[in-house]
């Protein structure tokens, strides 16, 4: 008897001073930990490359690798991705992700995830790790709220940049005084619904607010509750197919009222309702680095992911200066700092890049396009 | 004394159930009153069109239910690769825009290749992920069809890639429909899917009912050990089964794509429990039981959806699975099981 229990408290001693060391050795440790540099250098990828969201998570995954492939051509040093599949909105893939990635010691700095709540969720991963990450697509303004100073970035304006542009627009250029917003119950989504309704009501327009799932293909219940005297449904949603489809049950219903999307549809290859409107950065389309992605990518520019290209760029510009001041070894601690001062003056989405203090892009902005019968996008705001 | 004991236990079990259903009336009766008869005939149109395609689905669970009392929960990925096949057809014959036949060819060939392949690939999942498994406990061919499910659902993807394809039926068909009044209105489309429905599901009511085929089905499904003693060979007959459950699920998929127009890898999950809810909900092996349940939760996710938000849709849905399962486990029209003691 007094063996078995010297034996029990020997486990368990053993065991608190397990968790003690690895909690004192864990993030700091990690962060801090000199990584030779050499010739190949890593970053990880975090994108929802299957799963319900895996149409835009293989956009972003394709820009960023579209960077590498890009910069490995042209340098001496070489860029390798390591992905990580975060199934969105599958918190618990998102987490193992980071998870891994952070216990990759040759992983020096991230790109993604792209979901504000997959941000939300693997912060503690990340940043117990020591790792920056740099999303393209997680706009939540909330992200920014100093919580993760120095480790969280974003290379696409949030939501507070966004709501203003497009309510403006609505209410000085289009006139409107009723608008029917849907989510589609995404954080990404419902954050910007929030923000345009906000300002909207503040300016005395009527709004209905709706919602319909990223999953659901039958929009006939919903439409049959739009009133005739609605003039604009916004619809802030991440994927152009269900925007397209949303577009045409809309018109087979015989309602004829302009939708308004937001960053998530700007696709000019599968949302073409003609007289919609939508939100995105100044975009040059007509770039021959977006012609050259669409050319080896079956002709389609993917524009969703373009803003991880950016981030790829970022991320390894940040490994070369650190790599560099650290003569040919660097920690991760070395690589959030040359993050935190990047200065891009000119990049594929049409704005410099630098951050804030918070992890912010500055001096970001939205441009309107309006998409004709022709299903061409023309900026018109 | 016994007889007034057994007509209180019934009235306790009812209890629930009614409380339910008149709770549901009275918030509908409530809704109409608001939103007026116009909205409610349109949203119940809508509901009766997804209740014919999730009713197709529930057929095939409960028909391989039935005869085997396994949960295939492969089924709805067998309508995910149905649907595909069709959209493979379409866009093989010149797609929505040009197509190289005339159009109710196309559809026909679509439905045809849709229900065989998906009848075929129903047969081949149930003789290797399931016959080797029959003799196993219950638990293990639950497992092989998840591990079914799974495998099919990231095949597609392999095969297909992430991205939603389109029938883009508004350019193979038009926009047309019929009107009633100036506020209810249903597409031509979605009226051929309900017929088509319809005559399917009459046409395996016939064939369980009136056929040599039918029969052994019957047979098997009430005992399976007598059915083989009889001479029945009851490896085909399962086989038929599923052949025949599958290839309904098939022509959903097409339906689903005529009607909806977007299919993509992850089509089946949600779809397929939608099903299994609505074969639970009418009685689980029961054919005019899984009809009756598509029709409701059809109705009944439009209803949440039209009177509600979209928030609630999938909810009330999967909220009457629960009550079923809590009140009338046998389902609406399903038989209590009589077991020798």
């Amino acid at each position: 008897m007094l063996k078995r229990v010297s034996l029990i408290a020997s486990v368990a001693a053993f065991a608190a001073l397990a968790i003690v060391v690895s909690a004192v050795a864990g993030p700091t440790s990690a962060a801090a930990k000199t990584v030779t540099c050499g010739s190949t250098r890593t970053i990880g990828v975090a994108a929802p490359i299957t799963g319900a969201a895996a149409s835009l998570g293989s956009q972003q995954l394709g820009w960023a690798q579209f960077y590498v492939t890009g910069w490995n051509k042209s340098h001496k040093t070489k860029y390798k991705i390591v992905q990580g599949d975060t199934q969105l909105p599958n918190a618990a893939e998102a987490i193992k992700v980071a998870q891994r990635f952070g216990s990759n010691s040759k992983i020096l700095v991230v790109v993604g995830p792209a979901g504000s709540q997959e941000i939300q969720d693997t912060t503690a991963a990340l940043r117990n790790a020591g790792l920056a990450f740099i999303s393209g697509s997680a706009t939540r303004t909330s992200l920014t709220d100093g919580s993760r100073k120095g480790y969280f970035f974003r290379v696409v304006p949030n939501d507070d940049q966004q709501a203003p542009a497009v309510a403006n627009y609505i209410t000085a250029n289009l006139k409107s005084d009723h608008v029917f917003i849907i989510d589609d119950q995404e954080s990404y989504s419902q954050g910007l619904a929030d923000g345009v309704q906000k300002l909207l009501d503040a300016k005395n327009v009527k709004t209905t607010r709706d919602s319909v799932s990223q999953t659901a293909s039958d929009f006939s219940s919903l439409i049959a509750k739009i009133p005739s005297s609605t003039k604009v449904i916004y619809i802030p949603w991440q994927l152009s197919a269900k925007a397209q489809l949303f577009g045409q049950q809309l018109k087979g219903a015989g309602k004829n009222i302009p939708l308004f999307g937001s960053d998530g549809l700007f696709d000019p290859d599968n949302f073409t309702i003609a007289g919609s409107y939508d939100s995105f950065f100044p975009v040059n389309v007509t770039s021959a680095t977006i012609k050259a992605y669409a050319s080896a990518h079956g002709g389609k520019p993917d524009y969703f992911g373009v803003p991880s290209y950016v981030a790829a760029q970022v991320a390894v510009n940040a490994v070369e200066k650190a790599c560099k001041t650290g003569k040919g070894k660097t920690t991760r601690t070395a690589v959030r700092k040359a993050v935190a001062s990047t200065k891009l003056t000119a990049t594929l989405l049409g704005i410099p890049v630098s951050f804030t203090a918070n992890g912010d892009v500055s001096g970001g902005g939205f441009s309107i396009y309006k998409i004709g019968s022709d299903g061409e996008y023309s900026k018109v705001g | 004394m016994r007889e007034n004991q057994r007509v209180s236990d019934s009235v306790r079990r009812a209890l629930p159930g009614f409380l339910a259903a008149a709770g549901a009336v009275a918030l509908l009766g409530f809704e109409i009153a608001d939103k007026g008869w116009a909205f409610f005939f349109q949203i119940t149109l809508n509901g009766i069109t997804l209740g014919a395609v999730y009713a197709l689905i529930a057929l095939g669970y409960t028909m391989i239910y039935g005869i085997l009392k396994l949960l295939n929960f492969a089924h709805g990925d067998v309508y995910m690769v149905g649907a595909f096949i069709g959209y493979g057809v379409l866009t093989s014959l010149g797609g929505p825009l040009n197509p190289s036949v005339p159009v109710w060819l196309l559809i026909v060939l679509m439905f045809g290749a849709a229900m065989l392949g998906s009848g075929l690939l129903g047969v081949a999942i149930e003789r290797f992920a399931y016959r080797p498994l029959r003799a196993a406990p219950r638990i293990a061919p639950l497992i092989s069809a998840l591990g079914v499910s799974f495998f099919l659902q990231n095949s597609a993807l392999l095969l297909f890639g992430a991205s939603y394809r389109s029938y883009d039926p508004f350019s193979l068909l038009g926009f047309g429909g019929a009107h009633f009044g100036s506020s209810v209105f249903i597409s031509w489309i979605r009226i051929g899917v309900v017929i088509g429905a319809i005559a399917l599901m009459l046409a395996l009511i016939f064939l369980v009912g009136r056929t040599q085929v039918g029969k052994a089905m019957r047979a098997v499904s009430f005992d399976r050990e007598a059915a083989a003693m009889m001479g029945i060979d009851v490896d085909r007959v399962i086989a038929a089964t599923f052949f025949i459950g599958s290839a309904l699920a098939g022509a959903a998929g097409v339906m689903f794509g005529l009607v909806f127009s977007q299919i993509f890898h992850f089509m089946g999950f949600l779809a397929g429990l939608k099903g299994f809810t609505a074969a639970v909900v009418g009685g689980i092996g029961s054919i005019p039981g899984a009809m009756l349940g598509g029709l409701i939760v059809g109705l009944v996710e439009q209803y949440a959806q039209g009177y509600l938000n979209g928030n609630w849709s999938d909810l009330f849905v999967f909220a009457i699975l629960i009550v079923f399962m809590l009140v009338r486990p046998n389902g609406l029209l399903g038989t209590r099981a009589i077991t020798k003691v």
